[in-house]
């Protein structure tokens, strides 16, 4: 320690360059002081930029590389240029994939907001034990993605499970709702819609922000709870309606560990839960197609890119920041 | 801490300053750690893969647990899951150059990993490896051009399981497997379903494993691959073998397209024959043990249907699995001794036993034979009784033959729940296999 603080100085009079066209705002502390704090955050952000570099950067310019080879995980791997991306127009599998994954996106996410929402609006209402119910909600959004639960929810839906036992009290005979192609994706829908905690806390803040005078005002002129909601909690909330949807759209483009385990990796039954992710994971580990699989993991990038930039244009028409 | 509180500049310049102290940073951990890992006190590491079920998982601890006993500096490290998970796991192991030193191989893999130089040729390990008593059906059975890239484990035969009891409980005779047809199964399944209003089902669909179809194809002389890894049938064949799929599932004879959908994800453990609810099932002899233990009932094991009625025999040997030594590992002839014990001990074998197929060692087979258990010692007298009919083996599966796995089982959902018909599921078979497999 005390070698590298005798060395410091040495090294700043060695290239005064580096530090001369430097402004201060202000009164600045001492070179020394400013430097040694410099190099003591640059400690403490080191571990996650090693993480930035090596887990994210890294691989990530790397799969843009293997997306122009036909690089197979195991062997020897050679250029083959945009081969890859062309394949892509006639791949029909991967064509099932966008469709399923749209359908799950553009299905699910609505659901989930609204639902978040109205449970969001509930509990604004001030239910006593507010901070037990919100938990209890919020519970699900943490353990939605996780294997433990995909895996409940075969149990639950499958042939045998909860939901057809209920059923058949009522004297229904039920489907296997996660074995069947009608109803596998519906199920996954399902239980990405019971995930609603997380936009629900962040609708109960937003909820929270909202003026009980507007309320109040409103209420004088005659509008009822439906105009109310219309007219004065929507055009509030909209910046959080959008927060939330930019995000969830994002994370259900990415679903795959619900897909994966519920279908036990297949995307069956006849590929009608072949979420893009699971494609692609399919391709890549697989079938030794990790060249392909790294030009799908760009398609979707694009994908959810462009999507994005979308969603962030249109906001400019509907959503109301207040003044 | 806010330094330079509305400037733009001097920030502007940092993210250099932080590159490189956070690379020169990164540099210096990332050479500590790349050439530190291995156990430096005179006992080698080595991992051992396979896949398998329970009692699989057992055993095979035992045999390391005795192995470790009698050479003190090896340490055997277990790496197992189910037959879904091995794949991936392998497959993602071995691209990070991390593959388990000694690995289950599966001949519709072989190729794929050992053609890319990820498995060791065991020639060269003869020293450590005894491979002399090897049964010769199966002693060239892991070769990629002539050279050994994977030990058969034991031999195998697919075959169908069929539960005594439930035959009985139906009221329906068991066939006789020496002149039966492919039209007897249907009926004999259909009755089974009628005779127990569907409490028992006649049979699981055989069509979610190509193996069953291999057999189907050879009985009229094709083959599902030829020697050049192109297909080795016709659609025609297939369409047929489709067709009595179809027609099972119309009789209600074999369990309903999302009650299979079940059923294979589960494995044989979910077998309709381990949870008693049918009758017939199409399994590969070893895992006779496994299934009757979980049935706890008497399964027998028969002759495929039309194997005396068709132009020739159909059914055939097949090596289980394969022991394989991974390109990397950094202790080669150890990895060899571990699988010599495999092979050749004898009492490696009298705890490991048919599970991973009639020991290939023939030496060993004969010294277990006594001690196998009452369905393991069937299916030894079943191949033993077959031996004779079978007419020829199979030439090694091409590169991507592993893909057929996923590709039948999505052809095979697609005809169950209606969608396509047997014509449609055989062409769209052969295209997506030929695919894979990049023959045409």
């Amino acid at each position: 320690m005390s070698a590298l603080l005798q060395r410091r100085p040495a090294k700043t009079s060695e290239s005064p360059a580096a530090t001369g066209p430097r402004r201060r705002v202000g009164k600045a502390p001492t070179p020394g002081k400013q430097r040694r704090e410099n190099l003591a955050a640059y400690g403490f952000l080191t571990p996650w930029f090693i993480g930035l570099v090596c887990i994210t950067a890294g691989p990530l310019l790397a799969s843009l590389y293997f997306s122009f080879t036909d690089y197979n995980l195991i062997g020897d791997y050679g250029w083959v240029g945009l081969d890859n991306y062309e394949r892509m127009f006639t791949d029909e599998r991967l064509h099932t994939s966008l469709k399923v994954t749209f359908i799950y996106v553009f299905v699910s996410v609505p659901l989930q907001l609204a639902m978040a929402l109205a449970l969001a609006m509930i509990l604004d209402r001030g239910v006593r034990g507010l901070p037990l119910y919100r938990s209890v909600y919020y519970l699900p959004s943490l353990l939605g993605g996780s294997v433990a639960i995909a895996i409940l929810w075969r149990q639950v839906f499958g042939a045998e499970g909860l939901i057809n036992q209920v059923l058949a009290f009522f004297g229904i005979q039920g489907e296997g709702w996660v074995s069947h192609p009608d109803y596998a994706l519906g199920t996954l829908i399902v239980l990405n819609v019971w995930t609603f905690g997380a936009p629900m806390v962040i609708f109960l803040a937003g909820l929270r922000q909202i003026p009980a005078m507007y309320y109040e005002a409103a209420e004088v002129d005659g509008a009822g709870p439906v105009r109310r909601f219309w007219h004065i909690t929507v055009p509030m909330l909209t910046p959080i309606i959008f927060f939330n949807m930019v995000l969830q759209f994002i994370n259900a483009f990415q679903t795959f560990t619900q897909a994966f385990i519920v279908s036990s990796g297949t995307g069956g039954p006849s590929d009608s839960t072949l979420f893009y992710t699971l494609y692609l994971y399919q391709r890549g580990f697989g079938d030794f197609e990790m060249g392909y699989a790294s030009a799908m993991a760009w398609l979707l990038l694009m994908i959810i890119g462009g999507f994005t930039a979308v969603n962030f244009l249109a906001s400019k028409y509907w959503v109301f920041y207040g003044d | 801490m806010r330094a330079h509180p509305g400037n733009g500049r001097p920030q502007a310049r940092r993210p250099h300053r932080l590159l490189s102290v956070a690379a020169g940073v990164g540099a210096v951990v990332m050479a500590a750690t790349a050439c530190g890992g291995s156990g430096e006190d005179g006992v080698v590491e080595l991992r051992f893969s396979w896949w398998g079920a329970d009692d699989r998982h057992e055993t095979t601890q035992q045999v390391i647990e005795m192995f470790e006993a009698e050479n003190p500096d090896i340490q055997i490290t277990a790496e197992y899951t189910d037959w879904s998970g091995y794949w991936d796991r392998l497959a993602t192991s071995t691209a990070a150059g991390d593959a388990p030193d000694i690995m289950t191989q599966e001949e519709r893999y072989l190729r794929e990993y050992g053609d890319r130089g990820a498995l060791l040729n065991l020639d060269e390990y003869g020293e450590q490896l005894d491979l002399s008593n090897i049964d010769p059906l199966v002693a060239e059975s892991g070769d990629l051009d002539g050279q050994t890239y994977g030990v058969a484990t034991g031999v195998n035969a697919y075959a169908i399981l069929a539960d005594t009891q439930a035959f009985e409980e139906a009221g329906v005779e068991m066939p006789d497997d020496d002149s039966w047809t492919w039209d007897d199964y249907v009926e004999i399944a259909t009755q089974i379903s009628e005779a127990t209003d569907g409490e028992i089902v006649g049979t699981q669909s055989m069509a979610y494993n190509e193996s069953g179809f291999q057999i189907f194809a050879r009985q009229r002389g094709e083959n599902l691959y030829n020697e050049d890894g192109s297909l080795g049938f016709s659609q025609e064949t297939m369409e047929e073998w489709y067709s009595i799929t179809e027609e099972l599932l119309e009789n209600g004879a074999q369990p309903s397209a999302a009650e299979s959908v079940e059923i294979e994800a589960g494995g044989p453990d979910q077998s309709v024959l381990s949870t008693n609810q049918g009758a017939m099932a199409h399994f590969w002899t070893n895992q006779l043990g496994g299934i009757s233990a979980s049935s706890g009932g008497d399964i027998e094991l028969l002759r495929y249907p039309g194997e005396t009625t068709n132009e020739r025999t159909g059914m055939y040997f097949k090596p289980a699995m394969f022991y394989s030594v991974s390109a990397d590992t950094e202790h080669p002839e150890e990895a060899a001794r571990f699988v010599d014990f495999l092979l050749n001990s004898e009492e490696a074998a009298e705890l490991i036993l048919a599970d991973r197929g009639l020991p290939a060692n023939v030496e060993v087979r004969e010294q277990i034979l006594g001690s196998l258990p009452d369905a393991d010692a069937r299916s030894a007298e079943f191949l033993a009784e077959i031996e004779d009919t079978i007419v020829d083996g199979n030439p090694p599966p091409p590169i991507g033959a592993g893909q057929v796995v996923d590709i039948i089982a999505r052809v095979t959902d697609d005809m169950a729940f209606g969608e396509i018909g047997p014509d449609q599921a055989a062409e769209r078979f052969m295209s997506e296999v030929e695919e894979a497999t990049g023959g045409a």
